[in-house]
């Protein structure tokens, strides 16, 4: 694994703090020597221990699983925990993702977006009326449906495919490929007493699927590999049928 | 530093599964309820949680709750207390299919049920096996899974978040009635105190006191330094969980489903050596069996690598199909952290830091118990404690796997009953006291005082050092007394903690701090329980009393902050309504 002599890294990092007055933004250059398995995220924590306290960016489980970590990297939306840097060249630029609401340097908030996303989309199984029984054995379910809709479920809401979209950077309310994605999600599941009225309702407009320009880089982002642009066409399918209908 | 005052009838600190299965329960009752969170809360570190949620729904054979609740009590060296314990293994199935109506997206088997893997400890027929599937799985991304759907339940509830708002003590009545919190605004620096007339804590593990953990960076154990300081003892803090399979060099988990499915551990001459350890469960023996397997192995120099310092996890015979429809997650980390492809080569692993079996002393009801007035588990009122920070105590001296998730679903979901319950008997808020917030404010004061001067990542890095030198998987007296006062020494550094960036949002170093001090009280409760404990049990196992001894520690021990006091309570032996399960040796 140890392969001798190290490179030198530079990481051009733009530094700005939207509620510090007379911040304006700007690219800060960090030196670091590289380290055998070195990611993004270890890059950045050493930086932060070692040069700069002041340094902001979201970490939690360093596994890519939480999504709290996307940003920007040489142009490119990505999870900074599971990039390594051998993969990347000497010069490394790193940016916060667009379109989110900006908190400081490289963090930016994705969690608000998500939960007015969330309550748009109404993201939850509506379950029939009073079918709520835990006396009752579950739902019964055929394995490869389900396995479908984990397949779907495997979103971890990092906002790279939002930070990558076309029609998001036009349209503030664009419900974005996770939005979509949620909805082909609850379209499978047959817990979810919705039809594709009840759908069209809430993404039947162009801040939902008609919103789409199949530029499609959200498919190209997406750190799950989640098939997003099958999912978007075939809910596009779903909704232009429903509106004719 | 402006003080602002919000008032709730709950607030719940965390937004884990333990949390946000508490906030359901309050929400959906309609009472007005806080949900404070360092992150947003599918970012919560139950997310990472990978091979699956504990029940016996008997899908795949004949099981039963009553073998579940052996298991544990088992699994538990018999420190667990067994009135929660058949709580735990009662309730399991109903939250498990509860989850599953809320939309929870399991793996299915041909008839159409949920799937269960194999896990380690879990066997049928009270113990006797063989072992029996009890783990309910989505693939090996079960947390993931589950915090959504929680996630999702509690936004079509409206419950209310505060995200990015960090708890930094209890505030309590005159008359010892628990009142809210003192919080800390991240983004504006500001520091409030939210009143609340019930108030739980659900801030998860602090497996940051070591160096090399599978935890999260925010796993900081801030409910156990909360209650710590406001004078609350920590439970059983001796004990921590070593997961056997964390990525050498790495510390991101591999899952125990891995062995569950078939996997198992290689030594340098490709020698199966878990049969030689335990005969009957081999590399599905209990994690602290294994983890003590490994670390033999290694001590012994049949370790594999350049430095013999790792063994090896195989699961290429299991084949490219089986892994990718029930392992994709693993072998993704595997090929990012490890470098290997899993369908070809082995995954080199060594025991890592995972899990807290200590904590909050509670009852199987989520209250908080403490010696008092009404013996030595009198309930404080207006106090919960669910998830990793709280101690039931179900896990006792060794936890099962699968066994935290279902922890967090009972026990959430108990503890918001409780604290309906409570409320509706306890309307109007007691008055807050005039210096509710002092020792907060002190503190912060003290990080931006000239006193000052001892760097955060510094003793951070101590600390990490020390509980990992100290306090391994073997333990040795002499390691263990150094190590305390080591740990008293770096307690002793973290009062004189000085922050360069003082400015007054976002700030990063602020938080660090904070949290560090959190560490410390946990660090500190730990190694002193851990020198006091003059047996092997579960997961503490020491050099120079290597038996268990039940005739003098068949109890929880008790940490106070004050002067590192320690007290003992007794263990429950008696169940709710099934007979007791009598201590004896514990072979796998
Ligand atoms: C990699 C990994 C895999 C695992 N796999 C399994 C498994 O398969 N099965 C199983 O049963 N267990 C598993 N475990 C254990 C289990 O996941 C954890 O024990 C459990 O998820 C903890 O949940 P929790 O709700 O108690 O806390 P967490 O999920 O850790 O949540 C803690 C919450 O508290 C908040 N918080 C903390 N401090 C503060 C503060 N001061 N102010 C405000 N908010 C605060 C955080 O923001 C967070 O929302 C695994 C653990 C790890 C690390």
């Amino acid at each position: 694994m140890a392969n001798g002599t190290h490179r030198k890294l530079r990481l051009h990092v733009m530094r700005y703090n939207p509620r510090v007055p007379g911040d304006a933004p700007r690219l800060q250059t960090y030196e670091l020597e590289e380290a055998d398995g070195m990611t993004l995220f270890i890059a950045l924590t050493e930086i932060r221990e070692k040069q700069d306290p002041s340094l902001q960016f979201d970490f939690v489980c360093r596994a890519g699983i939480c999504g709290s970590c996307a940003m920007v990297i040489d142009g490119r939306p990505g999870l900074a925990c599971r990039t390594l840097t051998k993969n990347l060249g000497e010069e490394i630029t790193l940016a916060p993702l667009p379109f989110f609401e900006l908190i400081g340097d490289l963090s930016v908030n994705t969690g608000k977006w998500m939960r007015a996303m969330s309550e748009r989309l109404e993201a939850w199984v509506h379950m029939r009326a009073g079918e709520l029984d835990l006396t009752r054995i579950e739902e019964r379910m055929d394995p490869a449906l389900a396995e479908r809709i984990y397949e779907l479920d495997r979103c971890i809401e990092c906002g790279c495919c939002v930070a990558a979209c076309g029609t998001a950077r036009m349209r503030e309310d664009f419900v974005g490929a996770v939005g979509l994605n949620k909805i082909a999600r609850f379209r499978l599941d047959p817990r979810d007493a919705r039809t594709d009225a009840d759908y069209y309702e809430v993404v039947g407009d162009d801040a939902g699927v008609f919103g789409c320009m199949s530029l499609l880089a959200c498919h190209d982002v997406c750190p799950k590999n989640l098939p997003l642009a099958t999912q978007i066409a075939f809910v596009r399918r779903k909704m232009a049928r429903e509106g004719l209908g | 530093m402006p003080l602002a005052k919000r008032q709730f009838d709950a607030v719940v600190v965390g937004a884990g599964g333990a949390g946000l299965r508490a906030a359901l329960q309050l929400s959906e009752a309609g009472l007005r309820t806080a949900v404070v969170t360092k992150v947003f809360p599918t970012r919560s570190h139950t997310v990472a949680a990978q091979g699956g949620v504990g029940a016996a729904l008997g899908n795949m054979g004949a099981d039963r709750w009553e073998w579940h609740m052996y298991d544990t009590v088992k699994g538990s060296d018999w420190l667990g207390d067994q009135d929660a314990i058949e709580y735990l293994a009662r309730k399991a199935p109903e939250v498990v299919i509860e989850l599953e109506h809320f939309g929870m997206p399991f793996d299915r088997n041909e008839d159409g049920t949920i799937y269960q893997r194999p896990f380690g400890g879990h066997m049928q027929n009270m113990g006797a096996g063989p072992a029996v599937q009890r783990s309910c799985c989505a693939a090996d991304r079960t947390g993931h899974a589950m915090l959504h759907t929680l996630y999702q339940r509690n936004v079509r509830a409206g419950t209310q978040f505060f995200v990015e708002w960090m708890a930094l003590d209890l505030v309590l009545g005159a008359d010892g009635r628990v009142l809210g919190v003192t919080a800390l605004e991240m983004e504006t620096g500001d520091v409030a105190v939210l009143q609340a007339r019930a108030t739980l804590f659900a801030t998860g593990g602090a497996g940051r006191i070591f160096a090399a953990t599978t935890n999260a960076f925010i796993n900081t154990g801030d409910g156990l330094g909360m209650a710590a300081r406001a004078g609350f003892p920590l439970e059983d803090m001796e004990f921590w969980q070593f997961h056997p399979t964390g990525v050498a060099g790495a510390g991101v988990l591999i899952t125990e489903g891995v062995r569950g499915e078939g996997g198992y551990l290689l030594n340098k001459g490709g020698e199966r050596f878990m049969e030689r350890y335990a005969p009957n469960a081999k590399d599905l023996a209990s994690r602290d069996v294994v983890s003590r397997a490994m670390a033999t192995e290694i001590k012994e120099g049949r370790g594999c690598g350049p430095d013999g310092d790792y063994v090896l996890l195989k699961l290429d015979h299991l084949g490219v199909e089986k892994i990718e429809k029930r392992l994709p997650g693993i072998r993704e980390i595997a090929k990012k952290f490890a470098n290997v492809d899993p369908v070809k080569d082995p995954i080199p692993v060594v025991p890592t830091v995972h899990y807290q079996m200590g904590g909050i002393p509670t009852n199987y009801l989520g209250e908080v118990v403490v010696p008092g007035k009404g013996g030595p588990n009198t309930v404080v009122p207006g106090f919960y404690a669910a998830g990793e920070c709280a101690c039931a105590s179900v896990h006792g001296a060794n936890r099962l796997g699968t066994n935290s998730l279902t922890d967090l679903l009972v026990f959430g979901k108990a503890a918001g009953e409780t604290m309906v319950r409570f409320l509706e008997e306890n309307p109007g808020h007691p008055e807050l006291p005039a210096d509710a917030a002092d020792r907060t404010l002190a503190r912060i004061a003290r990080l931006e005082g000239p006193g000052g001067g001892e760097s955060v990542h510094e003793v951070g890095r101590e600390l990490r050092r020390t509980m990992q030198a100290h306090a391994g998987v073997f333990r040795f007296p002499d390691l263990l007394a150094e190590g305390v006062k080591r740990v008293k020494e770096i307690a002793e550094r973290a009062e004189h903690l000085a922050i360069a960036d003082k400015s007054r949002v976002f700030n990063t170093a602020r938080v660090e701090a904070l949290e560090l001090q959190n560490l410390v009280e946990v660090a500190r409760a730990t190694m002193v329980s851990a020198e006091a404990r003059k047996e092997s049990r579960g997961a503490h196992d020491r050099s120079d009393f290597h038996e268990r001894d039940d005739a003098n520690w068949l109890k929880h021990t008790l940490w106070y902050r004050e002067g590192d006091r320690l007290a003992y309570k007794p263990v429950n032996l008696k169940p709710l309504t099934v007979e007791s399960i009598a201590p004896k040796a514990r072979v796998y």
